[in-house]
């Protein structure tokens, strides 16, 4: 093994930032849309209406039981030919839809955490059921939710290096390009991992944060 | 969508099904062990065992699986002859060494769920550690550590997915053949998805079967 080139990495630094920027916005929109999914099918799962219930349910076993790989196909080779999408936009619809599944199971399980006594309470309040859930049980339940939630999207945020497969420049793709057109695989390697490394502790950083924020204060 | 040929491409994908559950099955074997051997690291009155298993956890759980399967398959090679594998062999070293990481934490989260009485009672009767790890806390705690091995082994089974990219031919890298050779995406994706669906659906079961097994009669 020769000696560990440096060198080769500040040379390669401007593209891996682009490329990382990149994995960055899909991270971040693909959770938007995972979020706004998950609460939608979390509040179906435990609707009133069965039929509504039924749909939650399925979507959740089909999308929790495919490989996100999967997924990522067919949001790009299917909807995104039907829909012309940038390999940018499919990424961010098979990951939202991928990681929204996971999000439902997470925000039912928060919302199903809060005391029984807290809905009969805003019930007896004279509250709708929509009041309450907003007012009364999903601030609670967030605080239930929030390890599971921010764990997932570490998950998710590595999954994005799922996204070279479907021809995005993300950093993982990027990296691999690098090493190949740079014959330093172990230099441009463990500078990416370097750098999911960073981004990812920055997010259980966040997780920290955000459980002592909505800690209950003794 | 082209039934017929819906139905033709079925047998094509089933061909890879060998070898996707070749790539579950050593990686569930490995990762076990793996997982066990760093979760007891972790819980070692030796600081320095402790340290190597919170290191591997950190680095491990935080990249991507796609780039460890880049760095073994193109990085570990150059560090000697030794290393260079076949592409079945690096996808299951990448899958085993990533999923060891969850597993172990499913497994040390068992084993300090077990209430400390049973501890000092196995001490009090003058167990070594081992012999009391073994034949004490081990099997209790398989109560706990079920429901989230078996998830973490689902997980892994969608992961083999991702052995595609660096050139294995398992179910995904045959249709990946598929659609690239044919131009027909939707009946491939299709007949793709319900294999998986299927394997991950039996497996849920299964879980659900274990968590009946275990569960304490009252």
């Amino acid at each position: 093994m020769s000696d560990f080139d440096f060198d080769i990495i500040r040379r390669s630094w401007p593209l891996m930032r682009e490329a990382t920027w990149v994995s960055v916005q899909v991270f971040a929109w693909s959770l938007v849309l995972a979020s706004f999914i998950g609460l939608l099918f979390a509040l179906m799962r435990l609707s009133n209406v069965r039929a509504l219930r039924w749909i939650a349910g399925i979507y959740v076993w089909i999308f929790r039981g495919l490989p996100a790989l999967v997924i990522l196909f067919f949001a790009f080779f299917w909807v995104g030919r039907v829909l012309d999408l940038t390999s940018f936009q499919a990424a961010i619809l098979g990951l939202g839809v991928s990681s929204g599944a996971y999000k439902a199971e997470i925000i039912r399980a928060g919302i199903l955490a809060v005391d029984n006594g807290q809905r009969e309470a805003s019930d007896a309040l004279a509250m709708t059921r929509a009041q309450s859930m907003r007012r009364i049980i999903l601030p609670q339940g967030i605080r239930v939710m929030i390890p599971n939630y921010v764990s997932n999207s570490t998950l998710l945020f590595k999954s994005t290096s799922l996204a070279t497969v479907i021809g995005l420049n993300e950093l993982t793709g990027k990296s691999r390009q690098l090493a190949n057109s740079t014959f330093k695989p172990i230099e441009i390697l463990t500078a990416a991992g370097v750098i999911y490394l960073v981004l990812t502790s920055v997010l259980v950083g966040a997780q920290v944060l955000l459980e002592r924020r909505y800690s209950v204060k003794a | 969508m082209d039934v017929q040929f819906f139905i033709d491409v079925f047998p094509k994908i089933l061909e890879g099904l060998t070898l996707t559950l070749s790539l579950f099955l050593w990686t569930l074997l490995f990762s076990t062990f793996l997982g066990l051997v760093l979760a007891l690291m972790r819980l070692s009155p030796i600081p320095p065992l402790r340290w190597v298993s919170a290191v591997y956890g950190w680095l491990l759980r935080g990249i991507p699986l796609l780039l460890l399967l880049f760095y073994v398959f193109f990085a570990l090679p150059e560090f000697g002859d030794f290393f260079i594998l076949s592409p079945f062999r690096s996808a299951v070293l990448g899958l085993t060494l990533w999923t060891a990481s969850y597993q172990s934490e499913a497994i040390r989260s068992g084993i300090i769920s077990v209430e400390k009485g049973q501890y000092e009672a196995s001490e009090a009767l003058g167990m070594s550690r081992a012999h009391q790890m073994r034949k004490i806390i081990l099997p209790q705690s398989v109560r706990i550590i079920a429901p989230p091995f078996t998830g973490n082994a689902i997980n892994a089974l969608k992961q083999t997915s991702l052995a595609t990219v660096i050139t294995v031919a398992e179910m995904t890298g045959i249709t990946r053949g598929i659609i690239s050779s044919t131009f027909q995406t939707v009946e491939p994706l299709f007949a793709l998805a319900l294999v998986y669906l299927a394997l991950t659906t039996v497996l849920v079961f299964a879980q659900s079967g274990l968590e009946r097994v275990f569960r304490l009669k009252t």
